[in-house]
């Protein structure tokens, strides 16, 4: 999974304004602007699909698809009163929330997460980085569903407190707390690689 | 500096998610306390270790199947265009059948077990005692003893009170009839509802409410007696069946049938006589019984007199015309001939000038139309008004 990785957080850019005539022209049922706005989404969309599935790869493509066919179908629902991406990000909370529930594959978290490989290390720091990856990314995963939104806002998507907020459907506040709660918890579970970040 | 810990704005803090001079503050308490900067260090680890989050690329098919959905949805709702408005239809006409059935079902309430009260004393329901709210379904046997009571809704055409010592089931209730038996005892109905809607078994007959009120009183041998005091009831056993108006009574003799209707100011002497008629085993007995009647009989009593001219022999049908235009003038249309040959049509005209019917039928209908009506826009608006 690891060669897949195309960037990390400082690599891309995680808040580019959508182009509000791609939206226009989406909302006409214009399936080359679904295709930008698909291009420009799709990776931080499974991605987070991916990690609030327990690393099922199956599962998190399937969600994606949803999405992309949510945001095709209900698009026009959109009023541009929130950010795009709000929007957006809501339609993949619930989708991977409905896909959580009817989710019926079974995968091992840490064989899941750990088949990772990266290119250009040495086997060694390839070895290294894959383990400490499988690890967090199981930590994340075993976290509370309020507890582990958060942080895969924060992390995966970028967000604001404000605009987790607006996703969740919660208070500012709330999102600080739950991300208070979160951070001390992947701490504790994650305390004995300390040394290797 | 803030004087309590800090420890709920770590977070916030270290990404910088607090008001400028909130964060200067935070940085200023964590310099001086120990506990809020190990908690600060505990989510600094925790965040530390959620950046090696990643982002990862989803796999090419997951467009390819975007566009298969796509393209499967527009050619399915090309293909299936007329689906939805063909459902929409299909429900809009099911809500109505749906609601039609409902209204004519429920216009009487059908189906649905009868409220129950007690009036008095103990009465009970299949051994059961009435309490609040109790019902009587089908087949039930609802008892009363010497000193219970108790009051039936005949769904919503009406109410029959249960005297005491009597039993009564509940036959069948549904849209189209209300049937109860009556083996013993007495029982009072009060009736709004069109003809043939209401009717109580009794060992002895069968009594079939007109839209009225009446008493139906059955003995220990089966035989009963029927008193009207609204409308018209008519009583009936195979082929023999008497129409009792208003004011009226008819006696029901169990193997028999309904006896001869008649006003219940009637001398005593016409009543006897008129039960020996009816029911007497022997003919010379019915014989002297048709003479008292005759004799007896007053104007208001050609109603009885009517009757018998289709229950004597021929030469006494003779007897009971003559008798009976002694006492009223026929319509002018009726003759002799005719009714000794009980020419229906003329019996019948006979029949209406003797207003034996009550109330006019336009009367009646107009009636229920407008509780029909009232009933409906209750149930539709709770509506309690009164006509």
């Amino acid at each position: 999974m690891l060669d897949q990785i195309v960037a990390t957080r400082e690599q891309l850019p995680v808040k580019e304004s959508t182009d509000s005539r791609t939206i226009a022209a989406c909302q006409q049922g214009d399936r080359e602007a679904l295709r930008v706005l698909f291009e420009e989404y799709k990776d931080r969309v499974y991605s987070i699909a991916l990690y609030s599935l327990s690393g099922d790869e199956m599962a998190a493509g399937d969600a994606t698809q949803q999405v992309f066919l949510k945001l095709m179908t209900r698009i026009g629902q959109f009023r541009g009163d929130a950010e795009f991406a709000t929007w957006l990000y809501r339609l993949v909370v619930n989708t991977c929330h409905d896909e959580h529930r009817k989710q019926r594959r079974f995968v091992a978290l840490a064989d899941s997460f750990l088949q990772t490989s990266a290119g250009g290390e040495s086997p060694r720091a390839s070895y290294a980085r894959k383990e400490l990856a499988g690890r967090v990314q199981t930590a994340v995963a075993e976290l509370k569903p309020k507890l582990r939104w958060p942080i895969l806002l924060k992390y995966v998507e970028g967000l604001s407190y404000e605009e987790i907020a607006q996703v969740l459907n919660c208070s500012k506040g709330t999102v600080a707390s739950r991300l208070n709660r979160a951070h001390k918890a992947l701490g504790r579970r994650l305390s004995h690689l300390k040394n290797e970040i | 500096m803030f004087s309590k810990h800090i420890t709920s704005l770590s977070s916030a803090y270290f990404h910088d998610e607090l008001r400028p001079r909130e964060s200067q503050r935070v940085a200023e308490h964590l310099m001086s306390c120990t506990p809020c900067r190990a908690d600060f260090d505990d989510v600094k680890l925790g965040a530390k270790f959620a950046e090696q989050l990643q982002i990862v690329s989803a796999p090419d098919s997951v467009w390819a199947g975007v566009v298969d959905q796509l393209d499967y949805k527009s050619v399915r709702r090309m293909r299936l265009w007329f689906v939805k408005p063909l459902a929409i239809a299909a429900m809009i006409l099911l809500v109505i059948a749906g609601g039609l059935v409902w209204l004519r079902s429920n216009s009487n309430t059908g189906g649905a077990p009868w409220n129950v009260a007690r009036l008095g004393g103990s009465p009970r329901i299949d051994s059961q005692n009435i309490e609040d709210g109790s019902k009587l379904g089908v087949g039930q046997w609802l008892e009363t003893d010497a000193t219970s009571r108790a009051e039936i809704d005949v769904a919503t055409i009406g109410n029959v009170e249960i005297d005491p010592n009597s039993r009564v089931r509940l036959l069948e209730t549904s849209s189209s009839e209300h049937r109860l038996e009556l083996a013993r005892g007495r029982l009072s109905a009060h009736i709004s509802a069109p003809p043939k809607l209401f009717f109580v078994n009794t060992p002895s007959g069968v009594a079939e409410d007109l839209g009225c009120a009446y008493t139906l009183e059955v003995d220990e041998n089966g035989n009963s007696i029927l008193h009207v005091t609204l409308g018209w009831v008519s009583l009936q056993l195979i082929d023999r069946e008497s129409s009792v108006p208003a004011g009226a009574a008819c006696a029901m003799k169990r193997g028999v049938g309904p006896g001869t209707p008649y006003f219940e100011d009637a001398s005593e002497l016409f009543r006897t006589a008129l039960s020996k008629f009816d029911f007497a085993d022997n003919q010379s007995d019915q014989t002297a019984a048709l003479a008292a009647l005759l004799s007896e009989a007053r104007p208001r009593d050609v109603m009885t007199l009517w009757y018998l001219l289709m229950r004597v022999s021929a030469v006494d049908r003779a007897s009971v015309y003559d008798r009976m235009t002694s006492l009223v003038t026929p319509p002018q249309d009726v003759t002799r001939e005719g009714v000794l040959n009980l020419d229906r049509q003329m019996l019948e005209r006979w029949k209406a000038k003797l207003s034996i019917r009550s109330d006019p039928p336009q009367k009646k209908v107009h009636s229920f139309l407008k509780k029909l009506w009232a009933e409906t826009l209750g149930r539709i608006h709770g509506y309690q008004g009164k006509w």
